[in-house]
């Protein structure tokens, strides 16, 4: 069965004014997606990524260039992603459609793990 | 609570419910101890933080084995962190440090230290010294977890306004050097009464009809329940009235399933499903309604309890002792002489003496100003005309009723009654769409505080 990461776009937003409640029951909507994959067997892996926008490498002839990156001229942040499983591209979206990350203003990016 | 006091039962159930809401109310007690009561906003904010950090984990790694102690570990590590930045922590810095260490291997303080934390919150955000409104808003916020907008919906205010009161009290706690200390001594029945004040005031926000979201003001109602427990519940500075307001309050929330029917339409306490009564919750009434009684103490609380109690007590509406209960009202109108708790003795009369007495007690209160636009006034007369058959004249007072403001359930239902009464020519009242909000029934045989105002115990 072929493999497809989602990857987790975040719109970095103010949580200042998210009440505990609001953020539970928006925990409790992922955990609910992730959990219809699980017991459908075809959810393989998911992990957040650390908060800081990480590291970007470049050779530029011959001498790596180091930057922070690479997301500082974009608003959007890749915050995490989940590898499923999925017969074809429509499956791979069909089973993201209803991921919660889009209720909230995220995108998710969708690309086939090339096995071959 | 028990399960089906819950609006959120038979969703999925994958956390504790309103775990977050508890949780971040206990951690801000906690780190506003240890960081001291000035840094209250401080420990809100590091709380909020950890809140959010299992936002962002939990999606991915799943929710942890102890989701409290996850909550409570990263708030402790924001919480050192805080210590190293801010210069104001520097004298106190390890002691503070020693003091975050101290918890079970959870991660989580114990239980004991929790509630203790809790009650100390309780006793610091309802200090007499903050205008009563800015006493109500902070124990929703700090002690109870909710957010601004949650708070506005249920008191039906904007958001703007809730924000700016909890601005103003958290000001006047650091200006009048509001502590945490628990009361003692001499010092101790005038807090608690002040505590006990706002729960009553919290119970009835959430419980009165108006056109509040529902479902937060049965939070709102769930939350007065838990701090009365909270209170009652402690040895240092419980007292018979505080198990008296637990009980008039567990009374109360026994009854929230069966005040609305299947349709959403409001159903009068003696038309009520007395099967859908939540029996935990009575029993709960009872047990503490017993404790209220050791002492001498007789409060208002006591005594609406005890009206409460002979209405859960009543297995069918026929057998309840109206006696009883209009004694009840006699001594609560001697404690507090309100035109409300006399309309509401009127009732009881009515039923210990017929409707035509009923009738001439309310007689007596119609040129009272305070209830000229008390739409409750005309609707009770208008039961009890029709109760001696004069359909005419009870058509008459429903109209009035309807004249004046009343939450949308009321609303429909007095529609309904001056249909039954005079079912031609009402075609000028329409009724209005609602707001989805579901109404209390009104229970004319309770002075609930929205009606009397609050009763002060002692």
């Amino acid at each position: 069965m072929p493999r497809y990461m989602l990857l987790l776009h975040d719109n970095p937003a103010s949580f200042a004014d998210v009440s505990p409640e609001q953020m539970q029951k928006v925990i409790e909507k992922y955990i609910a997606w992730g959990n219809r994959l699980r017991e459908a067997g075809v959810m393989h892996a998911g992990d957040k990524l650390t908060d800081e926008p990480g590291k970007v490498l470049r050779s530029n002839n011959g001498n790596v260039r180091i930057t922070d990156g690479p997301y500082s001229e974009t608003k959007e942040v890749l915050g995490g992603y989940y590898i499923i499983e999925a017969s074809s591209y429509e499956q791979a979206i069909d089973r993201s459609r209803d991921c919660p990350h889009l209720q909230y203003g995220g995108t998710i990016e969708v690309r086939q793990v090339d096995m071959e | 609570m028990p399960a089906s006091q819950d609006p959120a039962a038979g969703s999925t159930h994958l956390l504790v419910d309103h775990l977050f809401r508890t949780r971040s109310g206990q951690m801000v007690a906690w780190l506003t101890r240890i960081f001291g009561p000035a840094h209250l906003e401080l420990a809100e904010e590091v709380v909020q933080d950890a809140l959010v950090k299992a936002l962002l984990q939990w999606p991915y790694s799943g929710i942890p084995d102890n989701p409290g102690g996850w909550l409570f570990r990263v708030a402790r590590n924001g919480a050192l962190d805080v210590l190293r930045r801010h210069s104001a922590f520097r004298d106190r810095s390890r002691a503070i440090a020693a003091e975050l260490m101290r918890v079970s291997e959870t991660g989580a303080p114990s239980e004991a230290a929790i509630e203790d934390d809790e009650l100390r919150m309780v006793f610091m955000c309802c200090h007499p010294l903050l205008p009563r409104d800015a006493r109500v808003a902070l124990s929703l916020k700090t002690v109870g977890g909710f957010g601004v907008q949650e708070i506005a919906r249920a008191f039906l205010a904007a958001d703007a306004t809730i924000a700016q009161r909890l601005v103003r009290a958290k000001r006047q706690l650091r200006d009048q050097r509001i502590g945490l200390e628990l009361p003692r001594g001499a010092d101790l029945a005038a807090r608690l009464e002040s505590v006990l004040e706002v729960i009553y005031l919290l119970f009835n926000e959430g419980y009165s009809a108006h056109a509040g979201d529902e479902l937060t003001r049965l939070d709102v109602c769930r939350e007065a329940l838990r701090l009365g427990r909270l209170v009652a519940g402690s040895p240092i500075v419980s007292a018979p009235a505080a198990h008296a307001l637990v009980a008039l309050i567990a009374f109360q929330a026994a009854r929230l399933p069966a005040r609305v029917d299947s349709a959403g339409e409001m159903v009068l306490l003696e038309d009520q499903d007395r099967a859908l009564w939540d029996r935990g919750l009575l029993a709960l009434g009872f047990a503490h309604f017993e404790r209220s009684a050791e002492g001498r103490e007789m409060s208002g609380y006591h005594l609406q309890a005890a009206i409460a109690a002979v209405h859960a007590g009543a297995r069918r509406p026929e057998d309840t002792n109206w006696t009883e209960i209009l004694t009840s009202y006699d001594d609560l109108l001697a404690l507090n002489p309100s035109p409300v708790i006399a309309l509401n003795r009127a009732v009881a009369l009515s039923r210990v003496a017929g409707a035509f007495a009923g009738l001439e007690a309310i007689a007596a209160l119609e040129m009272d100003p305070a209830l000229t636009h008390y739409y409750l006034l005309p609707s009770v007369k208008g039961r009890l005309l029709e109760e001696i058959g004069d359909r005419r004249r009870a058509a008459e007072a429903y109209r009035r009723a309807l004249d004046h403001t009343c939450s949308e359930p009321e609303r429909r239902f007095l529609l309904r009654k001056l249909n039954e009464c005079a079912p031609a020519g009402i075609s000028e009242s329409r009724p209005q769409p609602g707001e989805g909000s579901v109404g209390r029934a009104p229970d004319l045989t309770q002075a609930s505080a929205r009606q009397a105002g609050p009763l002060s115990p002692g």
